[in-house]
């Protein structure tokens, strides 16, 4: 037992790493339980299996593109193009399946996702155009052009229903098991990878990233090339869920997506979050329009529950900033 | 006009435990020039910065118009009629040139601005300082020393009765700079104090009628200025106790191979011309100058930062100006920011993570940064550069001493392999233990094999670490030094005092 202590007389203490870590994501889950116990005095039906996984297939989609929405903001950037490039992804494969078929259909959709990413990347990394500006111009462009596909109409689509709505494992839906997929690989990707630690690097200081040889500019092109495969990935899903697309979908999603990543601890100012964190923020949200449905509320009022809770995280961000400049 | 008259008596100042003024005096008196003089850290900032109000003194007291007054903050100051002209511009530039003079005190009723009267505000200053700017240009749309006016005019319109003027030739061309004079001449002839901090001295013999040196924050000379020499202020500045600052211990060693940083004729827009100085490995080469002279554009040069406009540059064995900072990198090159906040660090990231961030693609494995390699990373460094950090794996490089973030960031291109070395002010905001660990440890990879060129603009650094030191002023190359001509005299006299 007395063997080793001699060899590490200067190892670390290890607990410091709790200590500093624990807060943030522990009180999200705190607030998470809060909310479940709240809503399940409120309602007899919230607490049934069914209405959990309820739950979780409403937040898949926000999840989805949440999570490289964090990597994102982890490098200063953000992206909110998403909500209506979700919709238009659905209105490019309902259209296209019409014309060739449902796995030609299903390619255009994905790469129509990178396209939707590549401009977007390009915009801010090449052009220089900060994120706000570009993405707020493509959110626009896009609900247009779906409009203009979709001639202003619904369109059905038959025969594509199993990425929405089939169970094929332990009778947990398909979009659930993306979210868990999309949620582990991110996490990975942005705890070990050199991309990962490269965009919080950029985050952290952008200047000495780009002095320590880090290629800036393509490392945050990469970041929005990713979140527009998961707005294709997420489109797809929408359309497979209610068999039909309508130009008009996803309205404000890219505020719950971006409400998701703050509330989950990442920084507007770059640098600071993890894919735990947004999860938490997304089940928090999923919860509470979910919670507020089932109490018979108004679903305005969840609108502006959301907005209130957007306030709230990034004000809650702020003062931490503040406090942690003080120091 | 009443003239003020305001002294300040044994104000001592200290931050975070260390004293950086004992017990100084200054007496502003209505009607001079006042400089002040020193080296960067004797104190100047700080003793104005109490002038104005900025600071409060932790002793002493200060006495205006014969009357001890209590305490001196900026609401009080600015009664007073005392401002300070900052050496970054305070101004607003989208605004108007009569906005900024009026600046906080726009006039009109309820609310609405009264535009003619602003302007007439601004008009009659301007005519009063005998300055054709125009009133309703943006502040930002003018040049730098016209700038400087309008910031003279915005005191001037506020009745300034002491006015700070801090380094303000720094960014200025020589033309800029007679006027600038001439406006400060003229308001004191009109009875207004004025205490002009500078490091240069024919700006003291040109424009001062007293002269005021500090030293590591004690007052080192009060003087007329006619009464005194260059050689003198030079002393007091230096100090005589200089012969404490020793010379590299290994001087002497032979280079080892052909120069990894080769200039010849370099010329960086209007800020460098005609610079060249080799740099081989085995020896530490200083590029010594004032702030302003040039010496961090050379730097930058050597990174890819800057585009020189001419001449040629050898760096890592290949020709040419490296395009981008990766482009240097892979030349080989290891780059220390002057700015270890804004450049260097990133702050809220681990030391590990700080230190490794340059060798990522050599510690990873598909892509994925293998946590053992990048820890042993830091093992190889640590002990070499003596890093003091509690848990670097989770510990953020913000927690960190100055001194251990400047070896961790050093360590970033060590590891990397990197040769040569550029490292711009090593010591910044080091304190003097770790300074020292940090000379011998640069002394020690050169004589390695490493070629470091450090450009600084302390001469106590260069004297310590030197084996030849290269001196700017002014954008042009002064003079070479080597051996035991590395003096702290030969190196200030060389840069222009």
């Amino acid at each position: 037992m007395t063997t080793q202590l001699d060899s590490t007389a200067t190892e670390p203490v290890r607990p410091a790493r709790r200590r500093r870590r624990l807060p943030d994501t522990a009180a999200l889950a705190v607030v998470l339980v809060a909310l479940a116990i709240f809503f399940s005095t409120q309602s007899p039906f919230y607490l049934t299996p069914n209405n959990l996984l309820n739950i979780l297939v409403n937040a898949a989609v926000i999840g989805i593109i949440a999570a490289p929405g964090t990597l994102l903001l982890v490098a200063g950037q953000f992206d909110l193009s998403v909500g209506s490039g979700a919709a238009f992804i659905g209105v490019v494969m309902a259209w296209s399946a019409t014309q060739w078929g449902i796995p030609t259909a299903v390619l255009l959709a994905l790469a129509a996702g990178l396209v939707i990413g590549m401009v977007n990347g390009f915009a801010v990394t090449v052009l220089g155009i900060n994120a706000l500006i570009t993405t707020l111009a493509t959110l626009a462009i896009l609900r247009g052009l779906g409009q203009v596909i979709a001639g202003g109409q619904t369109l059905l689509l038959s025969g594509f229903g199993d990425l929405g709505n089939a169970r094929p494992f332990l009778d947990i839906p398909v979009p659930v098991l993306i979210l868990v997929a999309v949620v582990v690989v991110m996490a990975l990707v942005m705890r070990f990878t050199v991309f990962g630690r490269s965009m919080y690097a950029i985050g952290a200081n952008p200047v000495a990233a780009r002095l320590a040889g880090i290629r800036t500019r393509t490392m945050i092109f990469g970041g929005f090339l990713l979140s527009g495969l998961a707005v294709s990935v997420g489109g797809l899903i929408l359309v497979s869920q209610l068999g039909a697309a309508s130009p008009n979908a996803a309205m404000g999603l890219e505020l719950s997506v971006v409400t998701a990543v703050i509330l989950g601890g990442a920084s507007l100012a770059g640098g600071r979050g993890t894919i735990l964190g947004t999860v938490l923020g997304v089940l928090i949200l999923g919860t509470l329009n979910n919670g507020l449905t089932l109490m018979n509320i108004d679903s305005f009022w969840q609108d502006v529950a959301r907005g209130v809770l957007l306030l709230a995280a990034v004000g809650f961000d702020q003062l931490r900033l503040r406090f942690l400049s003080d120091k | 006009m009443t003239q003020l008259t305001l002294s300040l008596r044994d104000i001592s100042k200290s931050f975070g435990g260390v004293e950086v003024l004992h017990q100084v005096n200054l007496d502003a008196v209505g009607g001079e020039v006042l400089a002040l003089l020193g080296e960067n850290g004797a104190g100047k900032s700080t003793l104005v910065k109490i002038l104005a109000g900025d600071y409060t003194p932790d002793g002493g007291t200060i006495v205006v118009d014969g009357a001890e007054s209590a305490e001196l903050n900026p609401r009080s100051a600015r009664r007073l009629g005392i401002r300070m002209i900052h050496q970054e511009f305070q101004d607003a530039g989208a605004l108007t040139v009569a906005e900024n003079i009026s600046l906080g005190r726009w006039p009109g009723r309820g609310g609405v601005i009264s535009w003619s009267r602003l302007r007439r505000r601004a008009e009659d200053v301007l005519g009063q300082m005998g300055v054709d700017i125009d009133p309703g240009a943006t502040v930002g749309s003018l040049r730098v020393g016209e700038r400087q006016i309008v910031e003279i005019a915005r005191a001037l319109a506020d009745d300034a009765q002491l006015l700070i003027l801090d380094e303000p030739t720094a960014a200025l061309s020589q033309q800029e700079v007679d006027r600038l004079f001439e406006w400060v001449r003229r308001l004191r002839d009109r009875g207004v104090c004025i205490v002009y901090i500078t490091h240069r001295l024919d700006e003291v013999f040109e424009l001062a009628d007293r002269v005021q040196v500090l030293r590591n924050g004690d007052v080192a000379l009060v003087s007329a200025t006619s009464d005194v020499t260059r050689r003198e202020l030079v002393e007091a500045m230096v100090g005589r106790d200089i012969g404490e600052v020793s010379r590299p211990a290994d001087l002497g060693a032979p280079t080892l191979g052909e120069p990894l940083i080769s200039i010849r004729d370099l010329e960086v827009d209007d800020q460098v011309a005609g610079l060249s100085l080799d740099v081989s490995p085995g020896e530490v080469v200083c590029l010594y100058g004032k702030l302003g002279s040039g010496t961090t554009q050379v730097a930058e040069a050597c990174f890819g930062i800057r585009r020189p406009t001419r001449g040629q540059l050898r760096i890592g064995g290949v020709e040419g100006f490296p395009s981008s900072p990766v482009d240097a990198i892979r030349r080989g090159v290891g780059y220390l920011p002057p700015d270890r906040k804004r450049e260097g660090a990133f702050m809220n990231r681990t030391v590990v993570e700080n230190l490794a961030a340059a060798s990522w693609s050599r510690l990873s494995s598909l892509g994925v940064i293998l946590a053992r390699r990048e820890r042993s990373a830091y093992d190889r460094w640590s002990g070499k550069l003596g890093i003091k950090s509690a848990d670097p794996t989770v510990q953020a490089i913000a927690n960190l001493s100055g001194g251990n973030q400047q070896k961790v960031l050093l360590a970033r291109w060590l590891e990397r392999g990197s040769n040569p070395l550029v490292l711009v002010e090593p010591t910044r905001g080091v304190d003097v233990g770790a300074r020292q660990e940090i000379y011998s440890a640069i002394r020690a990879l050169s004589r390695e094999g490493q070629a470091v060129l450090v450009v600084t603009s302390d001469y106590e650094e260069a004297v310590q670490l030197a084996d030849r030191v290269v001196v700017m002023q002014r954008g042009r190359q002064a003079a070479e030094f080597a051996g035991d001509d590395v003096t702290a005299q030969n190196l200030t006299i060389a840069a222009g005092g």
